[in-house]
């Protein structure tokens, strides 16, 4: 059908918007005379009902395959017609728009030079309309299910709401037991309730949900695929324990020979727990995990005359044959929300963190604090890496002392170009507050200060809460404390009061650093299988830092958590659900389109460089191999579900082979001819 | 040439004819809001819309100045606002280095220039649109290698 | 003190080992020319051919052109192309091409086999003409000292290295191979930097004087494309440069699209020349080209620390950014 063009140029008046100053009927003149255009037209708005009737038509009668539409900016009303052409039945893709009304009419007094603008535009635009091309819009398929990524409370909540919404989940947990870094705090501001109370339930349903499938000690090794149609590859480690038999008792770790010599990580190395363990009492599942480098059995080989866990173990769970298991399955949409790590406070050594005894991180503090820690919640002076003396019968255990004065010091890690973080980590001076308040409560007549830069308390309740800590006697002091020392058997901080400009030696017996929240370590094995992008702050990268928060550049991939940001349980709760949401839109569709405008390579001219592989932000493009003629050769080639259409791999290529339809080559070029002529 | 360029230069009724690439999502809306914001600015630039300014090839800019256009100007994105994420840095490094290259063989550095206007920047668009006329009027009609038109 | 440097029968025994092997279809080196004192590719597939190959200050083609710009006629079907590895001989500034080569996917390290030559100057074909005019041939050249020996016709000359070697020796930082798989001679030590003195002087000038200095040379032009296929970076099977549908120029030989041609391929090389010189050694009409490519690898170096073809492992410049990138002249 589409032969030698015929083009219908269509001016509108927008009222007097555009005739006020552009003359559309000189310009329709204009256009009627040049070639390829079967019928130039105006009217006063084009796209109202009666306007679009005249395309469809001329279209229709005229047998146009080409229109160009002479009005406002196509960021307005491009879809508009390319409704009204497909409603003709031609591809909507024959349309181009010439801008004459934000771009010349409006921005121009006057008339004879907005006319002659308006001239040059509507020429460019039928310049380009000639070597338009049709272009099919193709949507594909989406599998009805979803892949979650990490398990702390982001990773439960969106798990849980795609899954109550009715959708399969693969909940994939890199550690053994759900829960995160919210399992290991006590008390949450600015509320006071209690962290275990609210997140157990949660952790408890993920997993009991039908919908859930739960794999806690795996991980993600490979994902490919686009939206819709993503293939997930899982390493399930073995735990050497059948997760059907085991029923939590807990026996094989009373019996297991290393039982409370290896320092826990869920108590933050300040607890103990044997080779085989639960991280803690309530973990989901409430399954026992033999920890391969520490068990004597697995890596000595030997353990006594026969493992001791397999003995104590009544049901047979423990067995020491069971591998790796690889899972395979496929997902619609991916939600990322693999938290964060949490500041490592030797990087500051000015704060004699690791040195002194009594300099503690906030997560430390929250495990003496938390009644399940290994204080058993009572804050009492720590004595590091001493062990412990066996009691002599009869002995009097004389209980550690608890400290009199405790001090904390916010920004430890956060807005420091010294240490590479310039951001702020939301949630330092909360949690310093909230801890500051335990310390008073659990121990009578403590001493409470913090040293602070700024205290952003911009939440709901945050203010309040900040005000009532500071009613009940902590000292807050503006300043940021320049080196810690021992001075007998006290700590000193040494900083400058900022607010009277006083230098100040202030002694405590504990010092607690509000350490700060960074992008994880490990977070490159997940940009390189998802190709996401990072934020100057190494955090993950969201689409649009406004609009699409909870979105990546990747269609079907979106963020929840601290993976992209620092933020607070409730922030981290309110993204978990927006990703949920804007995962379920293409499954519950369950089909989505996928952009026309793409890029596409002439194989024969393509040189197989890979600099538009390179280049392309969406890891749209792949080089395969071809054979051309018997010449076996790599050759870029598109994959449309993946490409966004920019054009970037169109002006990176030297050899023209890749052109972005819409905007090829022999599109631009005619357009450049009309316009750089000057007249 | 010298002398031609002289004259030209005198003649102040010399409008400059500047040929744009504007990337769709930021400096293609942001002329957009110039005009919803009815803020006027001289007429001498005619836009060519891309998605992106990483669409524009540096060879584009070689073209217009072939066909005759006396300047030459892309707007992209911020960096860091691309809505394709890295757009715009890779029209950067094309641009700087045709820019440069051009200046050597002699194109006046005013015929070539790039700006990043974001969709809310309709008055920084025009005040670009200004200086990039400005600008070409200084240097005159463009007549290095323009194209001479054939007639057959 | 700089002496010649390759061992003709080392040369010759590498050489016939390399082609004797199973996994070898092809070896690319050098042999004595018919005039003058050229000397001329030698591609040799057998080892009764290897008698011929030689290296003298004499070998100034670039071999690495060979490896990508061929042509690749229909094959019968059912039957694919030889991939069985090509050897070549390459000097140290003709083997930055092969890593840049390497770099743009060409071909994998392993399907060739680099057979290095330390060099410490080869002579600049146009000054010896213009020397020797009288010279027929074939004749030798060799290094002694600082000079070049000429003999030709029965008469042998010695010339001070510093009137016949090639400008780009002159500036030479990597005399010996990047990358070999054997090195035919003692490596060579730098003896040269690069200060772009070449291009400083206009670069200072005004743009009516750089114009008239260009559009002087562009209009010499006669777009023979000689630049294009010599280079051993422009293999593209089909160059922008010449299609009609877009057409980025027109065929005519005039100022405009001479102008449009040479902005063009020189602007395709930003970022990927590695100064090998051979454009502008084969320009039938004079044309500075390297002046050209030196802008932008000046440019490349001082805005991007980047230098082409100096590791197989390095992006391509322009598929890569970084958020700091220079943009002083953005508004």
């Amino acid at each position: 059908m589409n032969g030698r063009p015929r083009i219908g140029v269509y001016i509108c008046h927008c009222g007097v918007n555009i005739a006020h100053t552009v003359d559309v009927q000189e310009v329709t003149d204009f256009a009627a005379g040049l070639p390829d255009v079967a019928v130039a037209r105006n009217y006063s708005y084009m796209c109202s009902d009666p306007g679009q009737a005249l395309i469809t038509e001329d279209i229709k009668e005229l047998g146009l395959n080409r229109v160009v539409v002479a009005s406002c900016s196509p960021r307005m009303h491009e879809l508009t017609f390319r409704k009204a052409l497909a409603g003709a039945g031609l591809n909507p893709y024959y349309l181009e728009m010439a801008n004459i009304r934000e771009q010349c009419s409006w921005v121009h007094e006057d008339r004879s030079i907005a006319t002659s603008k308006a001239k040059k535009l509507v020429a460019s635009a039928i310049s380009k309309s000639r070597m338009l091309e049709a272009l099919e819009v193709k949507e594909v398929d989406v599998e009805p299910a979803a892949l979650i990524i990490g398990a702390g409370i982001s990773g439960i909540q969106t798990a849980l709401d795609i899954a109550d919404a009715g959708f399969k989940v693969y909940l994939v947990e890199k550690s053994p037991t759900v829960g995160g870094h919210m399992a290991q705090l006590d008390k949450t501001f600015p509320t006071l309730d209690c962290s275990a109370c609210i997140l157990t339930p949660k952790m408890v349903d993920v997993g009991n949900h039908p919908n859930i499938e739960l794999y806690t000690y795996s991980q993600v090794e490979e994902i490919s695929g686009y939206v819709g149609n993503f293939d997930v590859k899982v390493r399930r480690k073995s735990r050497y324990v059948d997760m059907a038999k085991c029923t939590g008792c807990g026996d094989c770790a009373e019996a297991c020979r290393m039982a409370g010599r290896i320092s826990n990580e869920f108590d933050e190395g300040m607890g103990m727990r044997g080779a085989i363990y639960l991280p803690f009492p309530q973990a989901v599942p409430a399954k026992y995990t033999i920890d391969k480098e520490k068990c004597l059995f697995l890596s000595k080989g030997k353990c006594g005359e026969s493992p001791k866990c397999a003995e104590a173990c009544q049901p047979g769970a423990v067995n020491f044959d069971i591998e790796d298991e690889i899972i395979e399955f496929k997902v619609g949409t991916i939600v990322v929300a693999s938290g964060f790590d949490v500041f490592d406070a030797t990087l500051k050594p000015e704060y004699g963190y690791g040195v002194y005894d009594n300099v503690v991180t906030a997560l430390e503090f929250e495990r003496l604090v938390s009644a399940s820690g290994p204080t058993g919640g009572k804050i009492t002076m720590l004595e590091r890496g001493k062990k412990k003396k066996k009691k002599k019968e009869g002995e009097e255990e004389v209980p550690p002392r608890m400290p009199e004065s405790i001090t904390f010091i916010q920004c430890v890690g956060s807005r420091d170009k010294s240490v590479g973080n310039e951001y702020c980590s939301r949630v330092c001076c909360m949690y310093t507050a909230k801890q500051a308040h335990l310390a008073k409560d659990k121990i009578p007549g403590v001493d409470v200060s913090v040293f602070y830069m700024d205290v952003r308390a911009f939440g709901k309740g945050f203010e309040e809460f900040y005000d009532r800590v500071r009613r009940e006697g902590v000292n807050y002091i503006r300043g940021n404390p320049s080196e810690i020392f021992k001075r007998g058997d006290k700590l000193v901080v040494k900083a400058e009061d900022t607010l009277t400009a006083t230098p100040l030696e202030h002694e405590t017996d504990m010092v607690v650093l509000a350490v700060g929240l960074t992008p994880r370590s490990d977070r490159r094995e997940i940009i390189d299988m998802l190709k996401l992008s990072q934020s100057p702050d190494l955090f993950y990268l969201e689409a649009h830092p406004k609009l699409r928060p909870v979105d990546t550049a990747t269609d079907g991939i979106y963020l929840a958590g601290c993976c992209q940001a620092p933020k607070d349980i409730p922030d981290a709760v309110a993204q978990a659900k927006g990703a949920a949401s804007a995962a379920m839109i293409p499954m519950a569709s369950g089909k989505v389109k996928v952009e026309a405008q793409t890029s596409i390579v002439n194989e024969a001219a393509c040189r197989g460089c890979g600099f538009c592989v390179e280049i392309c932000p969406f890891s749209a493009i792949e080089l395969v191999e071809v054979n051309q003629m018997g010449w076996m050769r790599e050759v870029a080639r598109v994959n449309e579900a993946l490409c966004k259409g920019c054009g970037a791999c169109a002006a990176g290529c030297l050899s023209g082979a890749i052109q972005q339809r819409s905007f090829k080559d022999t599109q631009i070029l005619p357009q450049i001819i009309v316009l750089g002529v000057n007249e | 040439m010298t002398e031609d360029k002289a004259k030209a230069t005198v003649t102040t009724d010399f409008e400059p004819n500047i040929v744009a690439f504007l990337c769709n999502w930021c400096s293609y809306a942001g002329a957009d809001l110039a005009g919803t914001s009815r803020i006027q600015y001289p007429a001498n630039v005619k836009v060519i819309r891309v998605m992106c300014s990483g669409r524009v090839n540096p060879l584009f800019v070689m073209n217009a100045l072939q066909q005759g256009a006396d300047g030459v100007l892309v707007s992209g994105c911020h960096p860091g606002d691309c809505h394709y994420m890295h757009g715009n840095y890779y029209a950067r490094r094309r641009f700087t280095l045709m820019r440069d290259f051009l200046e050597y063989l002699g194109v006046e550095p005013e015929r070539f220039r790039a700006s990043w206007v974001s969709a809310s920047e309709g008055s920084k668009w025009k005040e670009v649109i200004e200086e990039v006329v400005e600008g070409v009027k200084s240097v005159g009609p463009m007549d290095q290698f323009k194209r001479r038109q054939l007639n057959w | 003190m700089v002496e010649q440097l390759i061992d003709t029968d080392k040369l010759k025994k590498i050489a016939e080992e390399v082609i004797s092997r199973e996994d070898v279809r092809l070896l690319i080196g050098y042999r004595k020319g018919t005039f003058g004192f050229r000397m001329r590719p030698a591609f040799v597939e057998e080892v009764s051919e290897v008698g011929e190959l030689e290296f003298t200050p004499a070998c100034v083609n670039n071999l690495a052109t060979y490896l990508t710009n061929y042509e690749r006629p229909p094959l019968p079907r059912g039957t694919t192309n030889d991939t069985r590895k090509v050897a070549v001989m390459v000097k140290g500034c003709d083997s930055r091409a092969l890593l840049q080569q390497m770099v743009e996917l060409a071909y994998k390290r392993d399907d060739v086999i680099i057979l290095g030559i330390p060099c410490n100057g080869v002579i600049d074909p146009a000054k010896v003409d213009k020397r020797f005019p009288e010279a027929k041939g074939p004749g030798d050249v060799k290094r002694e000292g600082d000079n070049f020996t000429f003999s030709a016709d029965g008469k042998t000359e010695t010339v001070p290295a510093a009137e016949v070697i090639a400008d780009k020796c002159t500036r030479c930082r990597y005399p010996t191979p990047l990358v070999y798989d054997e090195l035919l001679a003692p490596e060579v030590e730098r003896f040269a930097d690069d200060t772009y003195e070449d291009i400083a002087g206009l670069e200072k000038r005004g743009s009516d004087e750089k114009w008239a200095y260009w559009e002087e040379k562009f209009s010499r032009c006669v777009r023979c494309y000689g630049c294009r296929n010599v280079c051993p970076m422009c293999y593209c099977d089909e160059c922008v440069l010449d299609r009609l549908s877009p057409q980025w120029m027109r065929r005519s030989v005039d100022i405009s699209e001479n102008t449009a041609y040479h902005i063009s391929r020189a602007y395709h090389l930003a970022g990927r020349c590695i100064q090998c010189g051979e454009c502008q050694r084969v320009c039938p009409m004079d044309i500075p080209i390297m002046e050209m490519n030196r802008k932008f690898y000046k440019d490349v170096a001082e805005f991007y620390e980047y230098e082409p073809g100096t590791d197989a492992e390095e992006k391509p410049l322009l598929s890569i950014f970084s958020v700091d990138d220079k943009e002083d002249f953005i508004l």
